[in-house]
C-alpha cells in the first residue's frame, strides 16, 4: 500500500545529507525523546506512533542502558496511541484526539507531551491542530514532531525543548534574576549517569554561589524550573553542541544570553577552570575561589591516598585509552584521563552524530586535549566501523583501556582490555546515583577504572 | 484454515485465528467456550474470517505494547549464522541492546561462547521517506554479507518502509541472485496488525518459504523439530531418553538446522501462540506431523504430550518407562513444595498459551489463581486440532479461573485487575508490568528463561523460584509504603479495567 507522503512546511534536507547502515546502534530515534519529557517530574509524554514504537525507545534508553528505571510517567505508564492500518489510511488525528482525552481523564500529571512517531510525521497528521484544541482549554498538553526518520534521541531532546519553551513556558517580559542559571547539558537517559551527573553539576554552580534550573531529573523542581527558564540570567551550556540550538533559540526569544562551555568538568583541573569560566560570566567569581580550594583540599586527599596504589601496583596499569561515546562525555572522559591519569588517547570516536555545522568546533576541542597531547576524533555511528578503528588502534604493550558500551564486551576480550561501560548500551551496568563529574563523580571514576583493571584475572 | 506460502507476506493472525486483544466478561470456561475452536460467542462482531468470531473491546485510552517488527528482530537476530537487515528509521532497531542482551544470556545459558547479536539497520532519513530505500536496502544486505559472511539474510521491514511502498520482494530478490545466498524479505509492519505475534508468523513464513529444504533427500526418523524461544535446552536430555534427537529452532538455530525442518519426524512445541504457523505449515506443506497434543505443563500434559510424541515416532515402550521413572523422581518433591506453597494465591499475566500452561503449573502445586491475564486470544491455531486447545485443557485439568482477561500488556489495567484478586505474587513475562506490581507491595517471578516452568522438572523449577520470590516481598512493601502512581484517585477507585472502553460502546 502506498500513501502519498503529504508536503511538509518546513522543507526536505539537501541531497548532500546522506546516513549510512548503522550496526549496533548507539542512540535512539528522535521519539526516544520520550524520555527526555518523562525526565522532567510529574511529566508525562503521549507517544503517537505505531505500536512498538514507544517500548523498544525505552526499553533501550532506561533497561538495557543501566537499569535506570523509565521514570514515574515514562516507560510502560506512556500513553501511546498504537497506530493501526486504520490510522495509516485515515489519519490519525482522531484517534489521537480521542487517546489525549481519555489521557486527562486517567493521569495525573503536570504537563503531557505529545511526541509523534514517523506514522503520523508520514501520513502527514495535523497534530498541531489537535494539541491546540486541548491547549485553547487550558490542558497542560504541548506537542513535538519527532518522527524517527528526522533524527535521532540528541535532536529530538531539542524538539522537545523547544515545544515546551514555546507552547508551555510561553512569553516573558519581566526582569531577570542575577544569580539564576538554566542548565543545558547531558542527555537524559541516554547518558547513562545522568541524574548523578547532574546532581553534581547543581551543587558545583550552587557552591560558586548560584542558583539553578536544572530541569531534568529527580534533583530537578519540575515545571516550576521551565516556567522560570525567562528568569534567568543567562543560560549554561555545558555540553559541545547539544543545548545550542535550544539557547540560541532562548536568546531570541527572551533576549537572554547564553555561555557555552564545551567540557562538562571531571576532575579538579577542568573543575577548576570550568567554574572560574561561569563564575566570571555570572559576577560570582569571589566565592568560587573559596569553594574551589575547600573541593581541591577534599579531592587531593582522595587522589593523595590513590597514589600509593597507582605507583606501586606491579601487574600492569593501562597507559593507553580508547574511547567511543557521544561528544559530551567522549570530550570530558578523554580530557581527564589525559591531564588526571597520565594516559595517551590511541582511538577518540565521537558516535551521536553532531550536526555538521559543530564538528569542526569539536574537533578543535579534542585537539587541544593537553598543551602536549593533541588528539584527532573521528565522528562514527556505526559500531562495526568503530570496533575497526579501535582494533587498529596502537596500544603499546600495555593492557587497553576502552571507555565505550556493551557493544565492545567482545572487542575488549579480543583486545585482552579493561572495559569500562560509560556510553549508551551500557547493559551490563546498574546505575542510579553513581556520577563521573565533577569533583566527587572524578573519584567514583577513578575507582571503577582501577577496580575493573585490578578485578580482571580475578 | 490452509495456509498460503506462495505470497510473500504473511496474512494476520487476525485474519487467519479470529485473535483478539481485549476481553474481560468473566471466566475461564466461558471464553474458552466462546472460542470452542471455533464457534464464537455467536454475536459475529469479530474480525476474523477464518478463526471464530469473538467480540473484542476496544479502550480509547492505550499504553505502548510491543509490534511484529520486534518480534521478528528477536527471532531472526538469534539465528547464529544468518544477519537481520532492519529496513527502517533508527527507531525500530532500539530494540538492539535489549535483544543482545536476551542473546548472550541465552548463550551463556545454552552453553556457547557469548557474543553480541548481528543486525544491521538500513538508517533510513527524511531525504529517503521521498525517494525510497531500497538502494539503501541493497547497499546494506551487500555490506551484511561482506562483513559477515552469512549463511542468509533476513530483512525486517517497517510502518515507514510499508507506507512509502518501497518493492522490498524484488529488492531482496535481485541481490540474492548476486550473492548467492536465500535473502528473505519478512513482512512485519507494525501498524498491520494489532497483536505483535504476528511476528513469529511472520518469520516462520519467511524461513517455511525460503530455507527450509523443499526436497528434502533422507527423512531423519529420530529428528524432532521444537519451537522454542531464549532459555535453557531441556529439551535434548529429555529426547535423549527416548532415543530421540532435539532440532531447536530457531533461537539459537544455524540456517543448516533450518533447512533440515522438513526431514524430521515431527514438530512439537511448549508454546502453541508460537509455533501454531510452524507446526501447521510443516505439516501441510512438507508432510512432517505436527504433535497434536497439550502443552508439557504439568503431570497431566506433560504425559500427553510425550505420549504423542511417541506414538509420532514409534517409542511408546521407553516413553512409558521414562515417564514412570520422572514421576518417581518428581511426585516426592512436588508434594514437599506444595506443603511449604500452602495457602498462596498467584496471578498469572503473559502470553496466551504460555499463561495457560503457567496456570496448570502453580495449581499442580497447589496454589490458588483466581486471575489470569494473557496478552492476546487466538481462539482456534492454525492446525485447528482440539488436542491443542490449551485453554480447553486448563479448564478441563485443573478447574475454571474465575477472573481471566484478555489485555494487551496495560499498566493501568493491572492496577484494577491486581485489585481484583490480590494475590501473594505475579508470575509473569514481558517487561512493563512488574513495576506496577512493585507499587503495591507484590513481587513478580520473571519468567526470562522460556524452559523453566515445562515439563515434569517445571513444576519443581516454579515451586522453588516462587520460595525464593516471596522472601523479596520485604523490599516491594517498603517501596509501596513509599510511592505513588500516576493515576488519577477515580481511576484508581475504578473497579472495571475496560471502564473506558464500555463506556465507549454504551
Ligand atoms: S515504526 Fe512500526 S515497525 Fe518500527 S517500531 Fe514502530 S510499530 Fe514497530
Amino acid at each position: 500500500m502506498v500513501v502519498a507522503l503529504k508536503e511538509r512546511g518546513d522543507g526536505l534536507p539537501g541531497a548532500a545529507e546522506q546516513s549510512g547502515p548503522i550496526e549496533q546502534l548507539r542512540y535512539a530515534c528522535s521519539m526516544g525523546a520520550m524520555q527526555t519529557a518523562a525526565a522532567i517530574p510529574r511529566v508525562i509524554p503521549i507517544t503517537h506512533c505505531g505500536p512498538g514504537c514507544s517500548d523498544k525507545q525505552h526499553n533501550a534508553l532506561t533497561a538495557a542502558n543501566g537499569y535506570q528505571g523509565g521514570g514515574w510517567g515514562g516507560g510502560g505508564v506512556a500513553p501511546s496511541s498504537n497506530a493501526t492500518q486504520r490510522e495509516v489510511i485515515f489519519g490519525g488525528t482522531d484517534r489521537l484526539e480521542e487517546l489525549i482525552e481519555a489521557t486527562l481523564k486517567i493521569l495525573d500529571a503536570d504537563l503531557f507531551v505529545v511526541v509523534t512517531g514517523c506514522i503520523p510525521d508520514l501520513v502527514g497528521d495535523d497534530v498541531g491542530s489537535v494539541v491546540r484544541g486541548f491547549q485553547s482549554r487550558g490542558a497542560p498538553v504541548v506537542y513535538a514532531e519527532t518522527g524517527g526518520f528526522r533524527g535521532n534521541n540528541f535532536t529530538g531532546h531539542e524538539i522537545v525543548a523547544r515545544a515546551i519553551i514555546d507552547q508551555f513556558v510561553g512569553a516573558y517580559d519581566g526582569e531577570r534574576e542575577p544569580g539564576l542559571v538554566n542548565l543545558w547539558s547531558l542527555l537524559p537517559y541516554q547518558n547513562t549517569f545522568w541524574r548523578g551527573d547532574l546532581g553534581e553539576i547543581k551543587r558545583l554552580l550552587e557552591g560558586i554561589g548560584l542558583r539553578v534550573n536544572l530541569l531534568f531529573g529527580p534533583d530537578s523542581g519540575g515545571i516550576a524550573e521551565w516556567k522560570a527558564i525567562p528568569r534567568a540570567q543567562f543560560n549554561l551550556v555545558l555540553s559541545p553542541w547539544l543545548g545550542l540550538e535550544t539557547a540560541a533559540h532562548l536568546q531570541e526569544k527572551y533576549g537572554q544570553p547564553f555561555l557555552h562551555i564545551p567540557l562538562i568538568p571531571v576532575g579538579a583541573k577542568a573543575a577548576g577552570e570550568v567554574l572560574r569560566e561561569i563564575a566570571a560570566f555570572a559576577g560570582v567569581s569571589e566565592r568560587a575561589e573559596a569553594f574551589i580550594a575547600a573541593e581541591e583540599r577534599t579531592y587531593y586527599t582522595y587522589i593523595e591516598a590513590f597514589s600509593e596504589f597507582y605507583s606501586q601496583y606491579r601487574w600492569g596499569l593501562p597507559a593507553r585509552f580508547a574511547i567511543a561515546a557521544d561528544a559530551a562525555y567522549a570530550l570530558a572522559l578523554s580530557k581527564f584521563a589525559v591531564r588526571q591519569l597520565g594516559l595517551l588517547p590511541a582511538r577518540l570516536i565521537v558516535t551521536d552524530n553532531p550536526p555538521g555545522e559543530y564538528r569542526d568546533a569539536i574537533a578543535a576541542e579534542f585537539r587541544a586535549l593537553d598543551h602536549d597531547t593533541e588528539g584527532t576524533v573521528e565522528f562514527l555511528e556505526d559500531s562495526y566501523l568503530i570496533h575497526q578503528q579501535i582494533r587498529s588502534a596502537a596500544f603499546g604493550h600495555k593492557p587497553p583501556l576502552i571507555l565505550g558500551s556493551t557493544w565492545e564486551r567482545d572487542l575488549a576480550k579480543e583486545l585482552k582490555g579493561v572495559l569500562m561501560e560509560i556510553a549508551f548500551p551500557a547493559s551490563y551496568e546498574v546505575v542510579l546515583t553513581r556520577s563521573n563529574v565533577g569533583y566527587r563523580g572524578a573519584i567514583t571514576l577513578l575507582e571503577r577504572i582501577y577496580s575493573t583493571t585490578v578485578s580482571r584475572t580475578a | 484454515m490452509a495456509i498460503n506460502l506462495r505470497t510473500a507476506a504473511v496474512e494476520t493472525r487476525e485474519q487467519r485465528l479470529g485473535t483478539i486483544t481485549a476481553w474481560d466478561e468473566g471466566t475461564a470456561a466461558k471464553l474458552a467456550e466462546q472460542s470452542e475452536y471455533s464457534r464464537g460467542c455467536g454475536a459475529g462482531c469479530g474480525v476474523g474470517n477464518k478463526g471464530s468470531k469473538l467480540c473484542e473491546l476496544e479502550s480509547p485510552f492505550t499504553q505502548g505494547g510491543s509490534c511484529a517488527e520486534q518480534v521478528v528482530q528477536g527471532q531472526a537476530s538469534g539465528i547464529l549464522d544468518a544477519v537481520l537487515v532492519q529496513h527502517s528509521p533508527i527507531g525500530c532497531a532500539a530494540n538492539q541492546p535489549m535483544n543482545n542482551t536476551n542473546f548472550r544470556n541465552t548463550l551463556a545459558r545454552r552453553g556457547m561462547a557469548v557474543r553480541n547479536s548481528l543486525a544491521l539497520s538500513t538508517n533510513l532519513t527524511e531525504r529517503d521517506m521521498v525517494y525510497g530505500g531500497v538502494e539503501k536496502l541493497q547497499e546494506t544486505i551487500r555490506e551484511a554479507y561482506r562483513r559477515h559472511n552469512p549463511k542468509a539474510v533476513f530483512i525486517a521491514t517497517s510502518c515507514a518502509t510499508g507506507i512509502i511502498g518501497d518493492d522490498v520482494e524484488t529488492a531482496a530478490r535481485e541481490v540474492q541472485e548476486e550473492i548467492g545466498i536465500p535473502v528473505v524479505p519478512v513482512f512485519c509492519e507494525g501498524f498491520k496488525s494489532k497483536h505483535w505475534s504476528t511476528g513469529f508468523d511472520a518469520i516462520q513464513h519467511g524461513v517455511l518459504r525460503q530455507i527450509v529444504k523443499k526436497n528434502p533427500g533422507k527423512k531423519q526418523e529420530d529428528l524432532v523439530n521444537i519451537i522454542i524461544l531464549s532459555g535453557t535446552d531441556v529439551y535434548t536430555p529429555m529426547l535423549a531418553e527416548l532415543g530421540l534427537r532435539a532440532n531447536l529452532v530457531l533461537n539459537l538455530a544455524t540456517i543448516e538446522q533450518l533447512e533440515q525442518m522438513s526431514e524430521a519426524a515431527a514438530s512439537v512445541s511448549f508454546c502453541y501462540t508460537l509455533a501454531s504457523y510452524f507446526t501447521a505449515a510443516l505439516e501441510q506443506e512438507f508432510g512432517v506431523p505436527e504433535i497434536k497434543a497439550p502443552q508439557p505443563y504439568g503431570f497431566a500434559g506433560t504425559d500427553a504430550w510425550l505420549r504423542a510424541i511417541a506414538r509420532a515416532t514409534n517409542r511408546e515402550e521407553v516413553t512409558e518407562a521414562y515417564i514412570a521413572r520422572e514421576h518417581a523422581r518428581v511426585r516426592p518433591i512436588v508434594e514437599e513444595l506444595r506443603e511449604q506453597l500452602k495457602g498462596l494465591t498467584g496471578y498469572v499475566a503473559m502470553g496466551a498459551s504460555f499463561a495457560h500452561g503457567v496456570v496448570v503449573v502453580l495449581r499442580e502445586l497447589g496454589i490458588d489463581v483466581p486471575g489470569t491475564l494473557v496478552f492476546h486470544h487466538d481462539p482456534v491455531y492454525d492446525s485447528g486440532a482440539p488436542e491443542r486447545d490449551t485453554l480447553g485443557h486448563l479448564v478441563e485439568e485443573t478447574g475454571d479461573v474465575e477472573n481471566f482477561t484478555v489485555g494487551i500488556r496495560q499498566h493501568y489495567q493491572f492496577y484494577n485487575l491486581l485489585q481484583r484478586v490480590n494475590p501473594d505474587f505475579i508470575v509473569i513475562r514481558h517487561g512493563g508490568l512488574s513495576p506496577l506490581a512493585s507499587r503495591l507491595g507484590k513481587p513478580s517471578l520473571q519468567l526470562g528463561d522460556a524452559s523453566f516452568p515445562l515439563g515434569y522438572q517445571g513444576i519443581i523449577n516454579l515451586g522453588a523460584e516462587i520460595l525464593a520470590v516471596l522472601g523479596q516481598k520485604k523490599f516491594h512493601e517498603d517501596l509501596a509504603a513509599h510511592s505513588s502512581l500516576p493515576y488519577r484517585r477515580s481511576w484508581l477507585d475504578e473497579k472495571d479495567p475496560f471502564a473506558l472502553a464500555r463506556a465507549a460502546v454504551a
